[in-house]
């Protein structure tokens, strides 16, 4: 007798797609996993997944941060020697809690019976799979998640004009509820970790978002570039970002989720501010400054805001540069706390966007330069809500250069002398260098797009690793250009993921750019 | 208790056609000296439908013969003498009297002693005393079922103490088979091996089957570092199964035993669930258990079904017996210190001399040689104490035991106490034609801090790395400080590091109890319907409660604990019923060929319920308190209602064994099973055969005089494995935190099928000079495919894992036992035994366009236990330095090695290729001496101990290669120049640590040890009142001959598949003393 088999066979714990039925769960679910995994907390508890995700690669190649700890005897991404073991986390992140929580809304009908949910699920996807791409280069995504085994790749180049379609397709819709009279039988607050049910700013977000996407292409792709950001900017398709109450933060409510970075930095204290934004805020005397970091503790020299050079931790304790400046929790009047909000795009970011924009003399930038310029730098100020001074119009201060008190092997001169206020008759490369520079320190702590931004303009300038670990695939002075692709692709997809070593261009490691790297 | 009726008629006919006509009509085995029978003569015969004993009683009667009936066995003796009439002797004899005793010292009786090539005899009374005349250069023979035969020559002695050794290898020994069925080991047609009780609590230990080691041939025995109470991984014939058990099946009194596990570390970082409270064979009392027989292969197991596919070791357990009334009481003392210590350098001290820098790369200290693993380690001890009463008539046996554990382990805190509680009552009813029998098992036992292994929470770590010439004593004294600005204490340790804490400080503030309360409950009833059949059905319930609590305090390393403490907190119950329906047949079929059998079903059902809870990092609200509803928040990831893992397996299976003259024997069996973890996928029942063919040689032909016996066996056998649940239908989403789901990133397995292992045996057995030698030798081979493999999936898939069936993991190897009486007719009794088994493990194939798959690994030690195609089972993968063509090692332009990125690679294999045991047993009047000395060849262990000691300059070897100046190496530099010393830090802080250039620290892991001695002195009691004392002294684990990894191989983290061959700072392997006190009343 065999009929209860089945019963007891199934797992009690476990949760079904009739359970999830109730209340639109079914729905909420997988919105609010997508949206808490572009930065990934979507797991509760440890995040684990963000420390490998983005905290120790591109938080710290973007020169926000560097870590303190040892990891490997300091053999280890940061001093590019690239563990096999922390490359494939940003890529898992992307398919197992970004598209598949998107294809789950697909699948459980959401993108005909709700077209303005749906939109926000897409522009997550965006948002989330232009970060792996950035990181790998080519990725799978037309493919994704059609079959057990043997994934194809698509073309980076393939993978943005995908991104735009997709953004189309959502602008469209959200404009088209916006602009409708069509009503929810849910209230969308409840699943909207972002903009509290606010469907136009959705829709600012996603034109921000193209905006962003179109600058990574400038220079390989220039046509598309200034297309797409000229689309994003036409008042026609509804806007972009423009105040910080737009701002794409996602919120850290629930039991059990916590903002991973301030986790990581507080609670295993494996994370301190880098040396270069520390040289640069420090010799601008920048007015946010105290919010970010906290002060030095160690006690072999006076408190003060002091950043660890990424690749100097070869070996030793984590005790010896525990002590350097943090990501600021404590001191004063500190920025950051357990629950504060993740970051990913801030209305500051997009003005100098706009500035970049008209810069290059594109259409629809809407102000100056100059004027975009000065307003992307006092936005950021009242979004850290500090005076401003008389900051843009310090024509002197330059970057500091660095000194560590411990050890004097890892001091540098200043890593450049660009200065705050904008000269219109400067060159264009000073004015790149001005407005990314800027840009980076409003973004802080968003670092992936930083690196990403660094990569593509070359600014800010900063410092290069100490040690260089990487047995001459990685150059010192020219950085890291990507992660290798995940070593469970090569043992699980290895015929597709060696033909996207030949979309790539060039061997699969730290040292080859990916397409919009490469000048065309 | 017999009642079965014979029928034979016929003139002068032999006593051999008798008993086998008697045999072919009852089913009973006649156990008997062939020679015997030879000087009987012929018998004139005439019983029809006569009770089985009235036959026996008329064909002996006028014999010098009597019998005995065990079971279904009878056993032939020569009989006592009752006058001296039929030989005049020349010379008056004289009066010999003596004593018969067991090797543990109890009285033998019923022990046959023959004079002989006389008729003169007698048979030892209670007390195991015999009188009877011979003359000096007479022969006195003792023969005892189940005990080896003595020749003993009278000489001048007329006062004799004689000790039996116990044999598993005598002609006509008794031996448990599947499903409790007792069958003479002639007619066996695959590998088994017995052992007595007497070898379980010779040298007790807490986990019982770690008295094993080293006495079964083909058996490996790991036991887990975790302390008194630890589990132990016990594989038979190499591992099979990648994601399933490898564990041997426990049988008790014929009824499978539930053998969960409490869940074992499966990452290098270990951690606070990953205790180890125990595997359910470590309850049992040893004192209970009469005897044990490892059936090895997966023939012997065909009649258990999936679970059996790893071999099966059936536990007999003792019983009240009709007409003897008997108390046993045993206490024993065993003491246990550390048997090696990681070895360190004396001659360098902290980096920066103080502070906070945990290294010791610093600069030359003198008196650095301070001991602290002296302080930190204590002597162990074990004491145990157990009672026994047993007793009966004819138709009621009753027995009691009670037995008290109580150990204390090497680490501070670490606590086992255990009670026993046993009850088994027999009764015979309705003309003794049903058989009733229960058995009640209580067993509570708490475990007080078992040491995790590896990194966390683990006090070694902080012991071991400690800087040389700090002091460490301070830390002992204060391992906590007030911490004025909280108001409480917090950690006393200078160093911040989520790998190391004040090892004090874990002992008392982070202290871990597993308690256990054990129910096991067994009931029998069986009726006999005619002579030819009788139907037996069983029930038994195994529950199983844990209770497991973590108290971790605040002041606790904040990556282990937020501030205010963590409590973590678990209840499960294992529940197992069983029960089965037994029909065993048995038809003689004319006089040369007789089918007995059994048919049969059975159903088992394994349901675990609980629920857990851990405040994780969301904390608690007030410091330091423990309670539940202390909890910040509570997150689904770590609290809740637990899996109930609910497996049912139902059965019909079937035996038979046809005999033909007893040359030959032939087994056939079969089996199919159903298990609800086959729910949902189109297989829902397996089906496997197996046959077995025995050819006793000796009774087919005339064979040399110095032959006593002769057979050879073949066997064939297939069994299942059934997956385990919910692989085929697993959750499509579950809690995750604050509210949201998880959705599964396994791909669900719904065309899954059972594993199925196919094995083919072959055995063969020679006794010479009288059973003096004996050798017996098993070639096996066992294919197990239709592996249930977890695959990585692409993440592209939307899934991390999906599951396939595929593979063929081989297993072959000989197993070869030789035992010799040296010295049997003096005063100094010698026998000795040799074990021999190899075992080749290979994975044959997985599947296609799969070649690996990876066990268990531990993201951040750069070890992963991994299955590849061509590579075995335990194949260890580490990272390595990169090297040039010439194979020097290259070195940086900074003067350090340089590691070699990207994926793992093959550094070695943990499994043992040989091993042997050399076990020994004298005896010199009151006195008996046995010694075991094994050797495990073969096989590569790694140490990240060792990897993490050398980066932290602790190691005795970063010390030499600064006192030398460096690191001898064959190296080379950038610009290809030679390099041949590296500076000692450079090297050591690149390669070692946790992270560790692992393949430069795998050792062999080949050990030869003097496992066990015990020296037995029977006390010559000459009381009415204590009828045997006994005392005896034993060892274990004295001497390592034979040693060269920095830990003892044998130790394993995990008694599950993975972490195998790799020390994680786990604690060192114990040598231990014991004393132990056997009286009989």
């Amino acid at each position: 007798c065999t009929k209860n088999f089945e019963r007891y066979n199934t797992d009690n714990t476990g949760v079904t797609d009739d359970d999830l039925k109730a209340d639109f769960k079914d729905l909420g679910t997988f919105l609010t996993r997508a949206q808490r995994s572009v930065i990934n907390f979507s797991g509760g508890g440890d995040p684990n997944s963000y420390q490998l995700q983005q905290n120790l690669n591109a938080d710290c190649y973007s020169g926000y941060f560097m870590s303190p700890n040892p990891f490997n005897g300091g053999q280890n991404n940061l001093s590019y020697f690239m563990m096999t073991g922390w490359n494939g986390e940003t890529f898992k992140v992307g398919y197992l809690n970004i598209m598949a929580s998107v294809n789950k809304l697909r699948v459980n009908g959401v993108d005909t019976a709700y077209p303005a949910v749906w939109a926000v699920a897409q522009i997550l996807q965006v948002a989330g799979m232009s970060r792996v791409t950035d990181t790998y280069g080519p990725i799978p995504y037309s493919q994704a998640g059609s079959g057990k085994t043997g994934i194809a790749y698509d073309s980076q180049q393939d993978v943005y004009n995908r991104f735009f379609l997709e953004l189309d397709s959502a602008t469209t819709a959200l404009r088209s509820f916006i602009g409708g009279s069509e009503t929810l039988p849910f209230t969308f607050s409840t699943f909207d970790l972002v903009y509290n049910g606010d469907f136009t700013k959705w829709l600012q977000f996603a034109n921000s978002l193209r905006l962003r996407l179109a600058m990574h292409l400038v220079k390989r792709d220039p046509a598309t570039a200034q297309l797409q950001a000229e689309k994003a900017l036409n008042p026609s398709e509804g806007g972009v970002i423009t105040t910080n109450a737009g701002n794409m933060a996602v919120k850290v409510s629930g039991a059990g989720f916590s903002n991973p970075l301030v986790f990581i930095a507080k609670n295993w204290a494996d994370i301190r501010i880098g040396a270069s934004i520390q040289c640069y805020m420090t010799g601008y005397a920048d007015p946010r400054i105290g919010r970010y970091f906290d002060k030095s503790t160690d006690e072999s020299f006076p408190a003060q805001y002091k950043g660890i050079r990424i690749g100097s931790i070869s070996g030793g304790s984590k005790d010896d540069y525990v002590g350097y400046s943090s990501l600021n929790y404590t001191d004063g009047n500190p920025a950051f706390s357990l629950t504060s909000p993740v970051q990913i795009m801030t209305a500051a970011e997009v003005y100098f966007l706009r500035a970049e924009a008209a810069v290059r003399n594109w259409a629809n930038a809407g102000a100056t330069a100059q004027s975009l310029y000065e307003q992307g730098i006092n936005t950021s100020m009242e979004q850290w809500n500090v005076s401003v001074g008389s900051y843009v119009s310090d024509a002197t201060s330059k970057p500091d250069a660095y000194t560590d008190p411990k050890n004097s092997a890892n001091d540098a001169p200043a890593p450049s002398a660009i200065t705050i206020k904008w000269d219109d008759a400067a060159d264009i490369n000073v004015k790149m260098e001005r407005i990314i520079t800027q840009k980076w320190i409003a973004m802080f702590p968003e670092g992936m797009e930083a690196w990403t931004e660094f990569r593509r303009t070359g600014y800010p300038k900063l410092f290069p690793v100490v040690n260089n670990n990487s047995g001459g695939l990685i150059s010192t002075e020219v950085q890291i250009r990507r992660l290798p692709f995940p070593q469970n692709e090569y043992n699980t997809n290895a015929a597709e993921v060696n033909k996207a070593v030949q979309l790539l261009g060039n061997a699969d490691n730290g040292g080859t750019r990916v397409w919009w790297d490469k000048a065309d | 208790s017999f009642s079965q009726t014979v029928t034979i008629t016929g003139k002068r006919m032999a006593l051999y056609d008798i008993f086998n006509s008697i045999s072919k009509q009852t089913g009973y085995e006649f156990v008997f000296d062939e020679k015997l029978l030879q000087n009987a003569g012929p018998v004139d015969i005439n019983m029809k439908s006569a009770p089985l004993q009235q036959v026996l009683d008329k064909c002996l009667s006028n014999k010098p013969l009597s019998y005995n009936i065990i079971d279904k066995i009878i056993v032939i003796s020569p009989k006592a003498a009752i006058k001296e009439t039929s030989v005049a002797a020349e010379k008056p004899a004289a009066t010999i009297q003596g004593t018969v005793t067991d090797s543990a010292g109890h009285a033998l009786p019923n022990v046959s002693v023959q004079v002989k090539g006389t008729t003169r005899g007698a048979l030892t009374d209670e007390k195991g005393h015999f009188s009877l005349q011979a003359e000096s250069n007479e022969v006195l023979v003792f023969s005892y079922l189940g005990f080896q035969t003595k020749e003993i020559t009278v000489g001048s002695n007329t006062n004799l103490s004689v000790t039996l050794l116990s044999s598993d290898q005598q002609l006509g020994t008794v031996v448990v088979t599947a499903l409790g069925i007792k069958r003479s080991e002639k007619s066996i047609t695959y590998a088994t091996q017995q052992v007595s009780g007497v070898e379980l609590t010779k040298a007790k230990d807490p986990n019982l089957i770690n008295t094993l080691n080293g006495k079964v041939a083909g058996m490996s025995i790991s036991p887990s570092s975790s302390g008194v109470g630890g589990s132990a991984k016990v594989i038979l014939r190499g591992n099979k199964s990648g994601l399933g058990s490898n564990q041997a099946l426990y049988v008790i009194d014929g009824v499978p035993m539930n053998n969960s596990l409490t869940s074992q570390p499966n990452s290098s970082y270990g951690g606070s669930g990953a205790y180890d409270g125990g595997d359910p064979i470590s309850n049992l009392n040893p004192d209970d258990i009469e005897s044990i027989s490892v059936l090895k292969g997966a023939s012997a197991a065909a009649l258990y079904g999936s679970q059996g596919a790893n071999g099966v070791i059936l536990i007999t357990t003792k019983g009240g017996k009709a007409g003897r009334t008997q108390v046993n009481f045993s206490s024993g003392l065993t003491l246990s210190q550390i048997a090696y210590k990681p070895k360190f350098q004396n001659s360098y001290g902290q980096t920066g001399g103080t502070g906070s820098n945990p290294q010791s790369w610093g600069d030359k200290i003198s008196g650095g040689s301070a001991d602290n693993l002296s302080s930190y380690f204590r002597t162990g001890t074990n004491l145990t104490n157990s009672i026994s009463l047993s007793g009966g008539s004819e138709k009621m046996q009753t027995y009691f035991s009670y037995a008290n554990t109580s150990a204390n382990g090497i680490q501070p805190k670490n606590k086992l106490s255990r009670n026993n509680l046993n009850f088994k009552e027999t009764g015979h009813f309705l003309n003794d034609k049903l058989t009733a029998e229960a058995d009640v098992n209580y067993i509570t036992q708490t475990i007080d801090n078992t040491p995790l292994s590896g990194f966390y929470f683990n006090p070694l770590t902080g012991l071991y790395l400690f800087p040389r010439g700090a002091n460490l004593a301070q830390y002992k004294d204060k391992f906590e400080v007030m911490n004025p600005a909280r108001r409480l204490m917090v950690q006393n340790w200078p160093f911040n590091e989520d790998v190391q804490q004040n090892p004090w400080w874990i002992v008392n503030r982070n202290p871990n109890s597993l308690e256990r309360n054990r129910l096991l409950l067994n009931a029998s009833l069986k009726y006999e319907v005619a002579s030819w059949l009788n139907i037996q059905a069983r029930g038994s319930i195994d529950r199983i409660n844990d209770v497991y609590e973590q108290k971790i305090y605040a002041g606790t390393i904040a990556t282990l604990a937020p501030a205010n403490g963590v409590y973590v907190y678990s209840n499960t119950t294992t529940n197992q019923q069983y029960g089965d329906l037994l029909a065993n047949f048995n038809i003689p079929v004319n006089e040369d060929i007789r089918i007995t059998g059994i048919l049969g079903g059975s159903v088992r059902d394994v349901i675990t319920n609980g629920e857990k809870f851990n405040s994780g990092q969301e904390g608690l609200n007030i410091a330091n308190k423990f309670l539940i509803q202390n909890f910040t928040s509570f997150n689904p990831l770590n609290s809740g209602t637990l899996q109930e893992n609910h497996s049912q397996f139902q059965s019909v299976f079937g035996s038979a064994n046809i005999s033909y003259k007893d040359w030959v024997y032939l087994d056939l069996t079969a089996r199919n099973d159903w298990s609800s973890n086959l729910a949902f996928t189109p297989s829902g029942s397996y089906f496997y055969p197996s046959v077995g063919l025995n050819l006793i040689l000796s009774q087919m032909a005339k064979l040399p005089e110095a032959i006593s016996f002769a057979k050879v066996r073949g066997s064939y056998a297939q069994v299942g494995n059934s997956p385990l649940a919910y692989q085929a239908n697993p959750a499509q989403y579950t809690f995750s935190a604050g509210g949201t789901f998880s959705q599964s990133t396994a791909v669900p397995f719904t065309d899954l099928k059972p594993e199925k292992t196919t094995s083919l045996e072959f055995g063969t057995e020679w006794r010479f000079f009288n059973n003096r030698l004996s050798v017996d030798a098993t070639y096996y081979k066992t294919n197990t495919k239709n592996q249930t493999l977890q695959i990585a999936a692409s993440n592209a898939t939307y899934y991390d894992s999906y599951f396939i069936n595929a593979g063929n993991i081989q297993n072959q190897g000989v197993e070869a036992i030789v035992r010799y009486d040296v010295l049997s007719d003096t005063k100094l009794k010698w026998n000795t035994g040799l074990n021999f088994s190899t075992n080749q493990n290979r994975i044959k194939e997985l599947a296609p366009g799969i070649n690996s798959f990876t066990l268990s690994g531990a993201s951040g030690s750069n070890y992963v236990s991994k299955f590849a195609v061509g590579g075995s089972f335990g194949d260890i993968y580490g990272s390595v330095l990169q090297r040039d063509e010439q194979g020097r090692i290259k070195i940086d332009a900074d003067g350090k090695p340089i590691r070699q990125s990207g994926d793992l690679v093959f550094v070695g294999n943990a499994n043992t290729k040989w091993q042997l045991g050399w076990n020994n047993n004298l005896s010199f009047k009151d006195f008996t001496l046995s010694f075991l000395i094994d050797g495990k060849f073969g096989g590569k262990v790694m140490s990240i101990t060792q990897s993490m000691m050398d980066q932290y300059g602790v190691s005795e070897e970063s010390g030499a290669a600064r006192d030398a100046g460096g690191v001898k190496v064959n190296g080379v530099d950038p610009s290809g120049n030679a390099v041949t010393t590296v500076d000692a830090q450079k090297w050591y802080t690149t390669i070692g640590g946790r992270e560790a250039a692992s393949g430069e620290y795998m050792y062999n892991a080949t050990t030869v040890r003097l496992r066990e001695v015990a020296l037995g002195y029977t006390v010559p009691v000459k009381n009415t009142f204590v009828k045997a004392l006994r005392l005896s002294l034993t060892g274990r684990n004295l001497l390592y001959f034979y040693k060269k990894a920095p830990f003892d191989p044998e130790l394993t983290m995990s008694t599950a598949n993975g972490m195998s061959g790799v020390d994680i700072f786990m604690p060192p392997a114990t040598r231990s003393y014991g004393l132990t006190l056997n009286a009989t009343f």
